[in-house]
Parts: C-alpha cells; sequence; structure tokens
C-alpha cells in the first residue's frame, strides 16, 4: 500500500527515522550537484556571463519537475497540498526578503558559489569553497551581533503562508502551466544568450 | 568556442535538473518540507561562538532560536545531517567521476589572492543575505520555488537581477 505524503507531518514516522532520511536525501541532493557541475565556481558564475547557462537550465527543469510531480501526486491522491499549504510552506517576509535577495545574488557572484553549492566545492578540492564557506560563517556572526538593529526589520512584512497562484487569483495548475511556460522560454533565451556572449567580445 | 576543462565531463543539465527535481520531490512527499543549505552554516555559525561564550549565546536574541531550554544539541537536526549527507555523495560524486581536483576556480586572469578575497567577501555578503532571507538558493529557489511560494519567487529573481547586474563589476574576477 503506497501511503499519502507528507509522510512525516502526519506521524507515520519518528524524528530518529527522519533524520536517517536526510542523510540519505543529502546523499542523493550532493551526488546529483556534483554531477551538475556545480562543485566548480566557474560553471557556477558562467551563467552571469552567457557563457554556460547550465545553473538555469538546471534550476528551472529541476523546480518544474518536483512543481509538476507535487501536483501530479496530489490528483492521484498521494500528496495532500492542503497539508503543505496549512503547516509546512515558507512564509513570506517580503522586505526582508528582498534585501536578503539582493546581499545573497551579490555573494553569489562575488563569492562564486551558494551555500549547498559550497560543500560540494569543499569535497572537490576547491580552496575558494572553503574560504567562502567560512566567509558565511563570519556573515551570520556579522548578522546575530547586529541583530538589536535589524531585528525588528528581519520580521517585518509578514504575509504568512502564501502562494503565487493566490496572489494572481488562480488556481496552482494555471499557475504552474504559467511557470512552465516561462521555463521553456528561458530555456530558449538561454540559448541565444550563450550565443550572443557579450563578455568575450 | 571550445568547451573549457572543467566545463567537461558532467551530465546533461536537463537530465541533471530533473534528477534534482525528483529528489526535492521525494522529500517533500516524505518530510512536508523542501531541501536546504544555509541553516546548517548558521548552527554551525552558532556552535562554534556558543564554544567560545556559552552564556551570551544562549541568551542572545538571534542565536537563542537554536538553544531553546531543553532542546537538543543544535546539530541534531534534519537539515544539518541532510547537508552531512551532501558531503558524503557529493565526495562519492567526486571519487567515482575521478574529479578531485585542488584548486582556486577563478577566471583566466584573475589572481589566486584576489579570488580567494573575493570569495571570503562575498561569503559574508551572501551569509548575511541568507539570514534576512531565511534560506539561499536550495531552501527558498528551489523548494519554496517548485511549492510556489511568493517569498521565494521574489527571492528568486532579485537574486538573478542583482548577480547579472553586479557581474559586469567583476567581470575581471571570472575573465
Amino acid at each position: 500500500m503506497v501511503m499519502t505524503g507528507p509522510l512525516f507531518l502526519q506521524g507515520a514516522f519518528s524524528y530518529e527515522t527522519s533524520l536517517l532520511i536526510a542523510l540519505i536525501i543529502g546523499f542523493f541532493f550532493g551526488f546529483v550537484l556534483e554531477r551538475a557541475g556545480f562543485g566548480d565556481s566557474r560553471n557556477l558564475t558562467s551563467i552571469f556571463y552567457f557563457r554556460d547557462m547550465r545553473v538555469l537550465r538546471v534550476m528551472f527543469s529541476a523546480l518544474s519537475t518536483a512543481m509538476i510531480g507535487l501536483i501530479f501526486l496530489s490528483w492521484v491522491g498521494l500528496f495532500d497540498y492542503s497539508i503543505l499549504l496549512e503547516y509546512s510552506l515558507l512564509e513570506t517576509y517580503l522586505w526582508p526578503q528582498v534585501v536578503g535577495g539582493i546581499l545573497f545574488g551579490l555573494g553569489f557572484v562575488v563569492g562564486g558559489y551558494c551555500p549547498g553549492t559550497a560543500v560540494v566545492g569543499f569535497v572537490s578540492g576547491k580552496l575558494d569553497s572553503i574560504v567562502f564557506l567560512l566567509g558565511m560563517i563570519v556573515g551570520i556572526w556579522i548578522f546575530a551581533a547586529g541583530f538589536p538593529l535589524w531585528g525588528a526589520f528581519y520580521m517585518s512584512s509578514d504575509l504568512g503562508r502564501i502562494t503565487l497562484w493566490q496572489v494572481f487569483g488562480t488556481s496552482k495548475e494555471t499557475m504552474a502551466a504559467i511557470i512552465l511556460v516561462m521555463a521553456l522560454v528561458a530555456f530558449v533565451l538561454a540559448r541565444l544568450g550563450e550565443k550572443w556572449r557579450p563578455y568575450d567580445k | 568556442m571550445k568547451e573549457p576543462d572543467y566545463a567537461k565531463g558532467f551530465w546533461n543539465p536537463y537530465v541533471a535538473g530533473i534528477a534534482l527535481g525528483l529528489v526535492l520531490l521525494a522529500t517533500f512527499y516524505l518530510m512536508g518540507t523542501g531541501l536546504g543549505a544555509s541553516g546548517a552554516i548558521a548552527r554551525t555559525a552558532a556552535v562554534i561562538a556558543h564554544n567560545a561564550a556559552p552564556q551570551a549565546v544562549e541568551n542572545h536574541a538571534y542565536f537563542k532560536e537554536f538553544y531553546k531550554p531543553g532542546a537538543k544539541n543544535p546539530f541534531v537536526n534534519w537539515m544539518v545531517v541532510e547537508v552531512v549527507g551532501v558531503f558524503i555523495g557529493g565526495l562519492v560524486a567526486v571519487i567515482t567521476a575521478r574529479r578531485f581536483r585542488p584548486g582556486v576556480g577563478r577566471g583566466p586572469h584573475a589572481g589566486v589572492f584576489m579570488r580567494l578575497a573575493l570569495a571570503f567577501l562575498g561569503g559574508i555578503v551572501g551569509g548575511i543575505g541568507t539570514r534576512f532571507a531565511m534560506g539561499c538558493t536550495s531552501g527558498q529557489a528551489l523548494s519554496g520555488g517548485a511549492t510556489m511560494a511568493l517569498g521565494s519567487w521574489v527571492f528568486m529573481m532579485i537574486v538573478f537581477a542583482t548577480a547579472f547586474t553586479a557581474a559586469y563589476f567583476v567581470r575581471r574576477e571570472w575573465s
């Protein structure tokens, strides 16, 4: 018998079991990131110079696969989407996430990694990824040290668990179809971008 | 133009993306939440600080979240264990592909010292960013993106808009 997910939120297994699952999931996550070429900062930043758009291709195909998969599982009764919406969808804190996005975008192109890929860079022997990870730890200390200053902002503009389809007043299926079309357009544009290569003229 | 060595030998990006998407889908089916990474690094930062000044960290306005009274060690946490898995899975992938290549990833005309200084600076700025955004590429962009969370999409679009713009100013680092 196949049970309806999400399993853990419905008490299907213990916390200890969830940690074992974390290890297995993490294993495959790390394995695939390496096989995608994400252990080298050059492969991660090439997208921003239109040399190699693999980051866009991997991210949007991964996002689309999981998005469609969840909707498909809920159609056939194997996933209860309402549990996700009520208990585990990431909450939106609009302005902190805008500021966080600006800082993170700067950190990505200047530092050459994001946190998960830096771990894969580390095991690939890349010294720059280790330095990036050390920088992240220092950055988190700075964030904590300044928390009295920006703690209130950090919790501001709390819109709760809200989705794009609720904002645009449509169904999740329609929203997913729109995102899928956007992804396909992005894949075409990625090819054109690689022919353009404005930084290599 | 010829494909550089560091870009050779990987999976087709669409195949890798679908594989990554299936890992993410399995995570949602099993756990109800997605993947993550930066949370584990935040906990590492808290634990290091805790070793130096336990009282101050346990009472700290931000870090006390990881040291609630009666709670387990901050490392006994789903995302920390998942990131341990990322280390192991990444290492197995590197070894089986014979791709352990020590070095510093940088543009052909960038110096090692400049690149390492910028990696450190980028780590600091990006690390602060993950705290304001409450996540990174895996937690927010990928996992929140797949469930169509509003804040995750705002974050993802701002990240890419900022990085494409800022890329111009650090082009020497990567060219």
